[in-house]
């Protein structure tokens, strides 16, 4: 009775780690900052609304992760589809532009999962190269220039307006995490993706159309990566195809930071959303602290292998 | 046991935190002492606490990197029987740039004019996307076609010096933008350097800045935060006119990027401190971009911004009198055709200048056709057409 209590208990502390970091960073920069305006809602929202473009990748990256894949490719993507909507919105509606910007990563992710799962051909090496197509497809559609958006209502819509004090951002990031939540935690298909992720072969033998899931779930991280586009170009009135190019890095650490096995098979979004605010809010605290640029990268590396290390640790011992 | 070990992994993450807090304490006090974190009562911030002494800025035009003197574009010139000179030659050109944009499209642009007139074939372009190790393979790649001329932006003046011995060894017309190289003399492994008026650069956005706080106001200083030659020098100036001769404005935060794709955090970081900041100036132009950004989601359409280069987006914001105010540009167009124009010097036996400096352009929303015109070759995009027409 004792044993089993025990290994309740540890077994729940594991779970909320990363939301004890989360609280920990919270607390520290609150104290030492509390005359710099950190938490302030100003402040606040500033973070919410700067996380938003790498928490809905990392949306999607958290499937793509837990379905035992990766997707390499939402850097260009973001840009593709964001160039692909400015354009569009010069002579089509908003509805047109949107859709327009969201089809570039429906077909992107459909290629990526189909050359994964049908030609069989790692998704890390697919993604990479993909990566380097759409890449310099974004480079030659509009010859390196950025395209203005004037269009107020997709401004408003994607990235620039408010609702009450809330930036829009900040609402499309909270309606894709409880959809991306919904999907992977309380659908069959959900289901499907950890049962793919934590053993391909068991999970075919067991019925699941693995080959599906995998593409799906890179259309699912395609999707999330154009949508981001879209944000970006409607939060700074226009593309450009340099848009999302430093973003991979930081939605995958903000993935396994969140608790996502890197291995495949166990999934969180609300943690990947977790873990991209902590990095949200390490970038904006030891900014508001006065780091120079090179102190500030020293000070987020440490931070953030700790962070890591205490959530990875407790897999280990399991 | 299990638990004990987790108790030690926390307070190890409090350690590292409070750690990290103290050891930065000290930089985080400069930075108080040498700007303001009180709101009431904003102090200037004194340039000799970041590094900048403005003593070192005051000639009229900045010198080249091996303290070359500056001498304007407009006496780089050939003579119609030198261009027939050059055109029975037959010459192959290679183009490697160091990134790619608008202004490295102007870049190409000039030079190719100038190419087209003196029958010279392009027979390689390439970008180094700012990689220094990028930029050595595309040297390389491009020597196995044995061009005559190279014309190319060095991205690191330490890195460079090994990356283009090769072409150095095979006797190519080399020919910089912007950049030296380490080790380098103009006249021996290469040509010259073409590059903007930097000191007139910092000087006339400090002039639009003036203007567009009507002579007083309090700024903020968002600089490129890397030892890169061009950037310091109109950054620097800048700084060192506002505070030599607007004793009315001051600048009251200052914050370093070496991402441009960040600055929107760094401006959202400074307008909480400063909000009652009247005006910013942004290194360039797609930082700026960021900048903007952070401008608009603080509801703050007051706050003017200055920066360098021409870009789409914030010349639309320029024309719509958004928060954009002002840039001061070089001419890209009239680098790229210096540039081709030196490295037919060489190929003609001519001594050609080590150091040469295109024109300057203040732009506002008045001129930027203009200015467009001048500096990219190019009408500016349709929107902002159509946003003048209105």
């Amino acid at each position: 009775m004792m044993d089993i209590r025990k290994r309740i208990q540890s077994f729940n502390l594991q779970k909320y780690v990363v939301y004890l970091s989360f609280i920990l960073i919270l607390l520290f920069f609150g104290v030492t900052l509390k005359d710099k305006g950190f938490l302030s809602g100003g402040n606040i929202m500033n973070v919410l609304r700067q996380t938003a473009m790498v928490s809905v990748m990392a949306i999607g990256m958290t499937f793509t992760i837990t379905a035992g894949d990766i997707d390499l490719s939402i850097g260009s993507t973001v840009a593709l589809s964001a160039l692909v909507s400015a354009l569009a919105l010069r002579s089509y509606s908003v509805i047109v532009a949107v859709l327009a910007g969201l089809a570039v990563g429906f077909v992107v992710g459909l290629v990526n999962g189909v050359i994964t799962a049908k030609v069989r051909i790692p998704a890390f090496l697919v993604t990479l190269g993909t990566s380097g197509a759409i890449s310099g497809l974004a480079r030659t559609i509009t010859n390196l220039e950025a395209v203005p958006i004037t269009n107020d209502s997709f401004n408003f819509l994607f990235g620039s307006g408010n609702i009450g004090s809330f930036s829009t951002l900040f609402i499309w990031t909270i309606i894709l995490t409880i959809i991306g939540h919904l999907l992977l935690k309380k659908t069959p298909f959900g289901r499907a993706v950890h049962a793919t992720g934590g053993n391909r072969s068991a999970a075919r033998y067991s019925g699941v159309h693995t080959d599906r899931i995998r593409i799906i779930v890179l259309i699912i991280s395609s999707l999330t990566a154009a949508m981001a586009g879209l944000l970006y170009a409607g939060r700074l009135h226009g593309a450009r195809y340099t848009l999302g190019e430093a973003d991979l890095m930081t939605v995958i650490a903000a993935v396994v930071i969140g608790g996502t096995a890197f291995s495949g098979g166990k999934g969180s979004i609300i943690g990947s959303i977790i873990g991209s605010i902590i990095m949200g809010m390490l970038n904006n605290g030891l900014l508001l602290m006065g780091l120079t640029v090179s102190e500030q990268m020293i000070a987020r590396g440490i931070i953030i292998i700790i962070a890591v290390s205490l959530s990875l640790r407790e897999k280990l011992e399991r | 046991m299990r638990n004990t070990k987790k108790l030690f992994m926390l307070v190890a993450v409090i350690l590292a935190l409070v750690l990290s807090a103290c050891s930065n304490g000290a930089s985080s006090e400069q930075a108080q002492d040498a700007g303001s974190m009180d709101n009431q009562e904003s102090t200037a911030v004194d340039l000799a606490s970041l590094g900048i002494d403005c003593s070192e800025y005051s000639a009229e035009y900045a010198k080249g990197p091996n303290g070359e003197d500056a001498v304007p574009a407009s006496d780089v010139t050939l003579s119609d029987e030198e261009i027939a000179e050059i055109q029975a030659g037959n010459y192959t050109a290679a183009l490697l740039w160091a990134g790619a944009g608008e202004w490295y499209n102007g870049l190409t642009d000039g030079a190719q004019a100038v190419f087209e007139e003196l029958g010279i074939a392009v027979v390689a372009t390439s970008d180094a996307q700012f990689d220094p190790a990028k930029q050595a393979t595309d040297v390389e790649t491009a020597l196995a076609l044995q061009p005559d001329i190279i014309l190319t932006l060095p991205v690191d003046p330490v890195s460079a010096a090994q990356a283009f011995q090769p072409a150095v060894d095979q006797g190519v017309a080399l020919v910089f933008a912007d950049n030296g190289v380490d080790g380098y003399a103009a006249g021996d492994q290469y040509i010259g350097i073409v590059t903007g008026n930097h000191y007139g650069m910092g000087r006339g956005s400090a002039d639009l800045m003036a203007e567009a706080l009507g002579g007083s106001g309090e700024i903020g200083f968002i600089f490129y935060d890397a030892d890169y030659f061009v950037t310091n020098n109109r950054d620097f100036t800048f700084a060192c006119r506002i505070a030599q001769d607007y004793p009315d404005i001051k600048i009251v935060a200052v914050s370093g990027f070496t991402e441009e794709s960040k600055t929107e955090e760094v401006a959202s970081a400074m307008l909480v401190q400063h909000p009652e900041i009247d005006g910013i100036y942004v290194a360039w132009d797609v930082a700026a971009e960021g900048v903007i950004a952070a401008l608009r989601s603080a509801g703050q359409t007051d706050v003017k911004v200055v920066t360098e280069d021409l870009g789409a987006n914030n010349d639309l914001d320029m024309v719509m009198n958004g928060n954009m105010y002002g840039k001061t540009i070089d001419l890209p167009y009239d680098i790229g055709a210096t540039m081709a124009r030196m490295a037919a010097y060489k190929l003609l036996g001519k001594e050609a200048p080590s150091f040469v400096v295109v024109d300057l352009m203040k732009v506002t929303k008045d001129n930027i056709v203009e200015a467009w015109n001048k500096a990219l070759n190019m009408d500016p995009p349709q929107d902002i057409l159509d946003a003048l027409a209105k």
